[in-house]
């Protein structure tokens, strides 16, 4: 079954000559989280190998959304295809998590901070890849479409945050631990704030509010891989 | 003097303030994350109300809380005072919940911070290994009695599931009776009670931690008010882009 992960990217490798691929590779994607899922009883989004996977196949389709009504598709589409590549290549690094869960995580409030997390990690993603095309390209039109998937991920992510809240007081008795996966989770809330609130001002539009969207995923990928391999904390994947 | 206040007011009202605040915070707390893995002060911060542990330590290792907790002071500020000159600047403007949404937003924002500075205060945590009929002291003055102790172990071995009985009494007197398991701890006059891990060889014990947390019930009120001002916000740009379109 894991040979699904590599027909995907395959998939996805072939969605850069025809757009039909993208959707096939996602289908594969989909079958092969379906399997996990009702193999182990649970959301297959435990582990460096499942949340990467999770984090391509919701890159995909949010981006499969945001340019579906979009007259040049494919120049938008074709970024963000590789960035969901570059992700199921990096889950084929890690080997699956296929342990049954301590009790502890066998809740709701996880399973949906987790999600949400991801989806918001795979927008922000999506954000940085137009932040890009901005600079490159000036179009405004894709400045406002890297603006409206921050903003939309800013929304999954307080949501997570709110629900990882909810869950570690019924877990661990406080809402927040002073550990640095913590830490950088609210340097991350904090610095989307920051370009939530700094895109308002002139001088911030255009190309510094693009820059921070581009830097805001660097942010995120140092909270969600850099904190666990190189910080001590009791909060890692 | 009157042009001093309002110069200040100024400066705290503006939008550049807050996101310069914004900008030295970040800087804050990325230092202080950098410095947390490293340093043996910040495991008694597990344990330890914030205030009481910022007392106790040195200020080489709480410098940067110190001034995380003066930028936040001054980002309350500049939150209120910004939603209350937004809010009158926009008051007659057509879609009012346009203007409204932000600001619940901000207010759930401060509800968090308030929920913080609570926690920081008067915050409580103690944990022990409790065997059956082990009588456990509660911070208000009553004991609670582990009556027993299960576990759910699946043929391979793995534990699914433990749980365990607590009886609350007080002078002689029974108060409640409860039971507890992971993610669903034991609550009594705002003190919980969580069952963390259980052993069995040699005989039954469980890892039972006493938590309370007064910030906790605000904190849930300003995450529901951040979210119905940000679902709202969103739903309402989504509208007014559909109408545009």
């Amino acid at each position: 079954m894991q040979a699904l992960t590599v027909i995907s990217g395959l998939l996805y490798m072939a969605g850069f000559y025809r757009t039909g691929f993208v959707y096939a590779g996602l289908l594969c994607q989909m079958i092969y989280m379906a399997y996990r899922g009702m193999a182990l009883g649970r959301l297959p989004i435990v582990g460096p190998h499942d949340t990467l996977f999770f984090m391509s196949a919701s890159t995909m389709v949010f981006a499969l959304a945001v340019t579906a009504r979009h007259k040049e598709r494919l120049r938008l589409l074709l970024p963000l295809v590789g960035l969901a590549l570059f992700f199921t290549a990096l889950s084929a690094l890690y080997k699956p998590h296929n342990t049954p869960l301590p009790p502890v995580l066998k809740t709701f409030w996880f399973e949906s901070h987790v999600a949400l997390s991801f989806f918001s990690y795979a927008l922000f993603g999506i954000a940085a890849v137009f932040g890009g095309l901005f600079l490159s390209v000036k179009d405004q039109y894709v400045e406002t479409l890297q603006y409206k998937a921050i903003l939309v991920g800013y929304c999954f992510f307080s949501t997570a945050m709110i629900f990882g809240g909810v869950w570690a007081y019924l877990a661990w008795g406080t809402y927040w631990l002073w550990t640095p996966k913590e830490l950088w989770t609210v340097i991350l809330w904090l610095f989307y704030s920051l370009y939530l609130h700094a895109r308002l001002r002139q001088w911030w539009a255009g190309r510094p509010s693009a820059i921070l969207g581009i830097v805001g995923f660097f942010i995120v990928m140092f909270t969600y891989l850099g904190v666990s391999l190189f910080m001590k904390s009791s909060h890692s994947f | 003097m009157i042009g001093m206040v309002k110069k200040i007011f100024g400066v705290l009202a503006s939008l550049r303030t807050g996101i310069w605040l914004l900008f030295s915070l970040i800087a804050m707390l990325l230092y202080g994350s950098l410095i947390m893995p490293v340093r043996e002060e910040f495991q008694a911060l597990h344990t330890t109300p914030l205030f009481e542990w910022l007392y106790d330590s040195p200020a080489a290792v709480t410098w940067w809380l110190f001034g995380a907790i003066v930028i936040l002071s001054l980002l309350t500020a500049n939150t209120v005072l910004c939603s209350i000159e937004s809010l009158l600047r926009k008051r007659s403007a057509r879609n009012l919940l346009l203007v409204i949404s932000p600001q619940v937003i901000h207010i759930g924002f401060l509800f968090v911070l308030l929920a913080h500075l609570l926690s920081s205060y008067d915050s409580f945590q103690g944990m022990g290994q409790a065997a059956k009929g082990t009588t456990l002291q509660l911070p208000n003055g009553s004991v609670a009695i582990i009556d027993d102790i299960r576990a759910d172990i699946d043929p391979a071995g793995f534990i699914n599931d433990w749980s365990a009985d607590v009886r609350y009494m007080s002078g002689g007197k029974e108060l409640a009776k409860d039971s507890m398991r992971p993610n669903s701890p034991s609550f009594y006059d705002g003190i919980g009670l969580y069952i963390k891990t259980v052993r069995f060889e040699p005989f039954p014990v469980a890892l039972i931690q006493i938590s309370r947390d007064p910030g906790a019930p605000w904190a849930l009120v300003g995450g529901v008010l951040f979210l119905i001002g940000m679902t709202t916000l969103l739903v309402l740009k989504i509208r007014m882009e559909e109408a545009v379109q």
